[in-house]
């Protein structure tokens, strides 16, 4: 059999040595999977731990990380610390996200809560906790410590921030509300105890346009409950939203001293009054302390209460001491009190513009003129003094003097004190009275008094059984009447059977009418006998 | 082993038309430049063996084995449930099925996805190897792997159905939302380019150097 060589030839026709096209196709599986890759690299940001004290509803490669509910990022690994206290989330965060990792970011698991603010984070109950982040400044960082409660004030709202400061925090707790005439315009975000002590500052923020009513006078206070106060001025109560009812609150109110102009910058210290009643009371920031002494007790006057020109209050009362004089042994009583004379106007405006003197000297001017101070009962109920100033120009004239730290307004005797005089001159009159013989005297006149009355009695009882015997007679007269009484319904019984229409006069009626048909009769019949008298024995004649 | 000394029909001088299936005489054909001639029956080009059979599997078989990372590490499918999308992967799949004690289905999942795709291209790369250093040991047992991956192919499919029919049925939004990610395309991906690589290989190439020397 032939057989040719075909080897050589026909397979070095399949040996094609150049690169056949469809090599790019492994060259393009090749880019798609690097580009995959490089895409999905370049999406995985930084990995963060972030501390927390409880891993409660946070679930690995489940829980999210969002900010302003986008997901910038997911948990990759929790584990607890070793100090065992707390645990550490390991989280994944997009590469879009990396800018927000500072110093300040903070971090914080939003669950649902029901609480008195309201209700947030309702989400969650279906989709699990997430973990919401709040972008700060500061360096770079990779390793925080998360906030165990969410921060009351989240992303940037447009308004401001202040500080309150308090020496009691009461019910006050960071998501306090702050209203403005009942409006909530904002939230007390944290507080903190000074490094001194006895100084509590709140971190408040106010919203946007409310901010604007937050001015150089503007009063911050507690807005928490019923207010009741008795003060010299009698009973006064009020009460605050029902939210700040239930849970404490802050109220304020701007001032009709400051215009727009006076808006506060951030972060300006006010002070948060414990009450409406103190914000009204405090207004001014000029004040002049003098101290006053004043004969007689002061049982009444209380620190804080009010010192009144003529009705209008111009300060208060600060500070209620006892001294007592080492060599005279004289007991002193100074009243230390606080005048606000920026409540005394010109009548043209600012009094200051017009009167180029200080506060002082215009004080002293007064007092010269007669002005003296007086404690005067404020309210009859409470039984509160305050202390009064007026003129009284025939009192003695006398200036005012500085001896100790703060200079001192002249008082006159209160009129309670002139009352307490005149009324202890009474008394002394009255005990001087002869009251034992007087006694004997009435003993006697009383006795007498006493037999008389006896004599009185018996007198009485014998009238008595006269009036008893009477009483039978009286009775006697009633029964006879009583029986009178029946005889004469009886008779009337009688009667009313002859009425007319009745049956018995009916037949009383008939009978009569036969009655006089018999009379009739017998004239006829007496008539004929008289012409025919034989007709007694004839019968009747036929005519 | 007598029938493997048999020549081949290429070394007998014929060759065989892929079309119509005509035995040829290569004697017989002229060439036309670089090529053979057409096939005088059906007009078909005639070849040797496959055209460029060892160099298209090999560029098919290199495509399939890079997609078949990204396959493997993005995630296949996207579950939303209750708005929170969770991501799975062929094997994070397969341990949640696992996890939920479907453990059958557990074992399908990882014998179509896995297990099927990699002997599919484990065994064609042995093939090339064989094909490029002339092995000439243990033929037949590679003529059975040859058979084995021809006939599986189609099988590893199944994931890619199985996400198709999911993303149809579990639609509402709201509560529950199936959708394919990146790495279903990569592993379509990799089905289709081995089953195009096992159809692109000439096993008659296998046999070619046997007894050549």
């Amino acid at each position: 059999m032939e057989q040719p060589d075909y080897n050589a030839a026909p397979l070095s026709l399949n040996k094609r040595r150049e690169l056949p096209l469809v090599w790019i196709l492994p060259i393009i599986a090749f880019l798609v999977s690097v580009w995959l890759v490089a895409k999905s690299i370049h999406e995985k940001g930084p990995v963060i731990t972030i501390r927390f004290p409880t891993a409660e509803g946070l679930e690995v490669d489940k829980t999210k990380i969002r900010f302003l509910n986008v997901e910038i990022g997911k948990v990759t690994a929790i584990t607890i610390d070793q100090d065992l206290k707390t645990i550490l989330v390991t989280a994944q965060i997009n590469h879009s996200a990396e800018d927000y990792l500072h110093e300040h970011t903070q971090f914080w698991v939003v669950r649902p809560q029901i609480g008195l603010g309201g209700v947030s984070g309702l989400g969650t109950l279906l989709s699990g906790a997430y973990i919401e982040i709040q972008p700060g400044d500061g360096d770079d960082q990779s390793n925080f410590t998360g906030l165990s409660n969410p921060p009351v004030l989240k992303h940037n709202q447009d308004g401001r921030y202040f500080v309150l400061e308090t020496d009691d925090l009461g019910s006050l707790r960071p998501g306090t509300p702050i209203h403005f005439h009942g409006i909530n315009v904002g939230e007390v975000l944290n507080y903190k105890l000074v490094a001194e002590g006895g100084l509590i500052q709140l971190s408040a923020f106010i919203n946007a346009p409310y901010h604007r009513f937050v001015r150089k006078n503007t009063h911050f206070w507690k807005d928490g409950g019923i207010d009741v106060s008795a003060g010299a001025e009698g009973f006064k109560v009020r009460t605050a939203p029902l939210v700040s009812l239930l849970s404490g609150g802050i109220a304020f109110e701007a001032s009709q001293e400051d215009n727009a102009d006076s808006i506060m910058p951030d972060n300006t210290a006010f002070e948060l009054f414990n009450s409406y009643e103190q914000t009204t009371q405090i207004t001014y920031q000029n004040s002049l302390k003098y101290v006053m002494y004043f004969s007689g007790s002061v049982r009444g006057l209380a620190e804080g209460a009010p010192v009144q020109l003529r009705g209008i209050t111009i300060g208060k009362v600060k500070k209620i001491n006892v001294e007592v004089d080492e060599h005279s042994t004289a007991i002193r009583i100074p009243v230390l009190i606080e005048l606000e004379l920026d409540r005394i106007k010109g009548i043209h405006g600012d009094f200051h513009g017009d009167f180029k003197i200080s506060d002082h000297e215009l004080v002293t001017a007064l007092v010269k003129k007669g002005l003296r101070a007086q404690l005067q009962t404020g309210s009859l109920l409470t039984g509160q003094l305050l202390v009064d100033l007026d003129f009284y120009p025939e009192s003695k004239p006398r200036e005012i003097l500085t001896i100790g730290k703060y200079p001192e307004f002249p008082t006159t005797a209160s009129s309670l004190d002139q009352f307490s005089t005149s009324a202890k001159v009474i008394m002394d009159k009255l005990s001087k009275l002869p009251l034992n013989e007087l006694t004997a005297e009435l003993n006697k006149t009383l006795q007498s008094l006493q037999t008389t009355s006896a004599a009185a009695t018996t007198m009485l009882h014998s009238a008595k059984s006269t009036l008893t015997t009477a009483d039978h007679t009286i009775n006697k007269a009633g029964r006879t009447l009583t029986s009178a009484d029946q005889t004469l319904s009886a008779a009337q019984q009688t009667l009313s059977t002859l009425k007319p229409g009745s049956d018995m006069q009916y037949q009383l009626h008939q009978m009569l009418l036969e009655l006089t048909q018999a009379a009739s009769s017998v004239r006829q019949m007496a008539d004929i006998l008289e012409q025919h008298p034989d007709s007694v024995i004839r019968g009747k004649q036929q005519p | 082993m007598s029938f493997s000394n048999k020549k081949s029909a290429l070394k007998q001088g014929l060759i065989r038309c892929h079309q119509c299936g005509c035995i040829v005489q290569l004697s017989a054909i002229a060439l036309e430049g670089k090529h053979l001639a057409p096939c005088p029956r059906c007009d078909g080009q005639l070849h040797t063996r496959l055209p460029n059979s060892f160099q298209r599997t090999a560029a098919l078989l290199c495509s399939a084995f890079v997609l078949y990372i990204p396959a493997n590490v993005f995630p296949i499918m996207i579950v939303t449930k209750f708005g929170v999308p969770e991501q799975h992967t062929i094997i994070s799949g397969i341990i949640s099925l696992i996890n939920s004690g479907m453990i059958p289905i557990a074992i399908l999942v990882f014998i179509a996805s896995i297990l099927v795709p990699l002997i599919k291209m484990l065994g064609l790369l042995i093939l090339l190897w064989a094909v490029r250093y002339r092995w000439q040991r243990n033929m037949r047992l590679l003529a059975l792997v040859y058979r084995m991956i021809a006939f599986v192919g189609r099988w590893s499919m199944l994931d890619i159905f199985m996400i198709s029919i999911l993303v149809s049925i579990v639609s509402s939004e709201a509560l529950e939302q199936v959708l394919a990610g990146s790495a279903a395309t990569a592993f379509a991906g990799v089905v289709v380019l081995t089953m195009l690589a096992t159809n692109s290989f000439d096993p008659r190439l296998l046999w070619d150097r046997l007894g050549a020397q």
